[in-house]
């Protein structure tokens, strides 16, 4: 146990926060990064915001599993397999593409593709290779993040359960949320402005992060 | 414009059941917010449920490099302290060197928590030998300098037992090593030094 510090003035790197302590600890350490895996996902606007895209429309409880679960599945194959054969994709690319997840999810709330295109992609599938893109964007952070090779796979199970987890907590809140819209007389006509709402902020996510991608090359 | 139709209302979830699932969120967010969140953020631990998860301990770490950041903010200003995108110079050299006599030997045990840092006052293009072992754990270091707005790192590493090598300095300075406990029992470390310095200067 850690009693009391007593702090001097070093003068060396420090790296405060989630990642300094992860720098800093090695072996494993299962319930830390199942909290840091709920924390990551839960603070992460962009999953919470594509989350909520896919379950808008879905109230059968069977439905919102399926759904969640396919995209579950997606994020935790490429962010366990990202990070252990170590697939750094550029931070700013992958997470704009998850903003364009978000803009192509709302599109397809607001039903723009049945009148665009003249049918319905598969959005099973589109969940699916969008929860691949997102898992890629866990991994990239969780590279920053300089694991300890000594205890990685235990620790990179225990953070994906801790994301499902943080996932998990999120869609609790956002069904309690959306059971009592649901149920307003005027859903059908805010839900349209709703969608339009996400799309901007998924194009606003997706600007940041190209601007931010010129910004740093 | 909805690529849905409108929801029946028998199947929607009942006003009851809205108002019983928002009361179980609510006291959920309250235990998580002072059972997980406290500890594992702030190191306080008001029920010991983060103490007995092993969040505290996190949270104390994370208390403690923020102070310790802000320290380092103090001392050198923005410099960048947080940087990890330094050069690395780590040459390691061979056993070679091992045979040669060293200078210094430093012994110094550090509790769990605890840190040190032992540096070498050293002229511009000085060069260190050096070789060390830690006892009774797993030891965390950084060995580094900087002065007057440069930095350097040579090499750092956690949960090592033995190190040796050598470095040479870009620039006059202090160089030498941050010692750091994470681990759960005091470590004694040996360390032995070779080299052009004039002096070992440590801070507790």
């Amino acid at each position: 146990m850690l009693i009391a510090f007593a702090t001097s003035a070093y003068a060396h790197a420090v790296t405060p926060g989630d990642a300094g302590y992860i720098q800093e600890i090695f072996g494993v350490h299962i319930i830390s990064f199942i909290y840091l895996g709920a924390k990551h996902m839960i603070t992460g606007y962009d999953h919470i915001l594509f989350l909520l895209g896919v379950v808008f429309f879905l109230y059968h409880m069977k439905d919102v599993a399926i759904y969640v679960s396919i995209f579950a599945v997606g994020h935790s194959v490429t962010m366990i397999a990202g990070v252990w054969f170590g697939w750094g994709i550029n931070a700013y690319i992958i997470d704009a593409i998850i903003g364009l997840s978000v803009v192509y999810k709302a599109l397809d709330n607001l039903g723009l593709y049945q009148k665009w295109l003249g049918f319905q992609p598969n959005t099973k599938a589109a969940t699916l290779i969008f929860g691949l893109f997102h898992g890629t964007g866990l991994a990239s952070k969780i590279l920053d993040y300089q694991l300890s090779e000594d205890g990685l796979l235990a620790n990179l199970l225990a953070f994906n359960v801790g994301v499902e987890v943080g996932q998990l907590l999120a869609l609790f809140v956002i069904l309690i949320v959306m059971g009592y819209w649901r149920r307003t007389p005027n859903f059908m006509r805010q839900a349209s402005v709703a969608n339009i709402i996400v799309v901007g902020l998924g194009l606003l996510l997706t600007y940041q992060q190209i601007a931010g991608y010129i910004a740093s090359t | 414009m909805n690529n849905a139709p409108k929801p029946n209302i028998e199947d929607l979830p009942t006003p009851t059941q809205l108002r019983r699932s928002t009361i179980i969120a609510s006291l959920m967010a309250v235990a998580i917010g002072v059972m997980v969140y406290l500890p594992a953020e702030y190191g306080t631990d008001p029920t010991g449920v983060g103490s007995i998860l092993g969040l505290t301990e996190m949270g104390e770490i994370k208390q403690q490099l923020a102070a310790e950041a802000a320290a380092d903010e103090a001392l050198h200003g923005n410099d960048d302290s947080s940087s990890l995108m330094n050069d690395i110079f780590g040459l390691f050299v061979g056993a070679a060197h091992a045979q040669e006599a060293w200078q210094d030997e430093i012994t110094f045990t550090l509790a769990p928590g605890a840190s040190t840092e032992i540096k070498a006052t050293m002229e511009e293009g000085a060069t260190m030998n050096y070789a060390w072992v830690a006892r009774g754990g797993r030891i965390n270091f950084d060995l580094h300098a900087h002065a007057d707005g440069e930095e350097v790192t040579y090499d750092r590493g956690r949960g090592q037992t033995s190190g040796d090598g050598s470095f040479q300095t870009p620039f006059a300075g202090d160089h030498g090593w941050f010692w750091r406990n994470r681990d759960d029992a005091d470590i004694t470390v040996i360390l032995q030094l070779r080299g052009d310095y004039s002096e070992i200067v440590r801070s507790e």
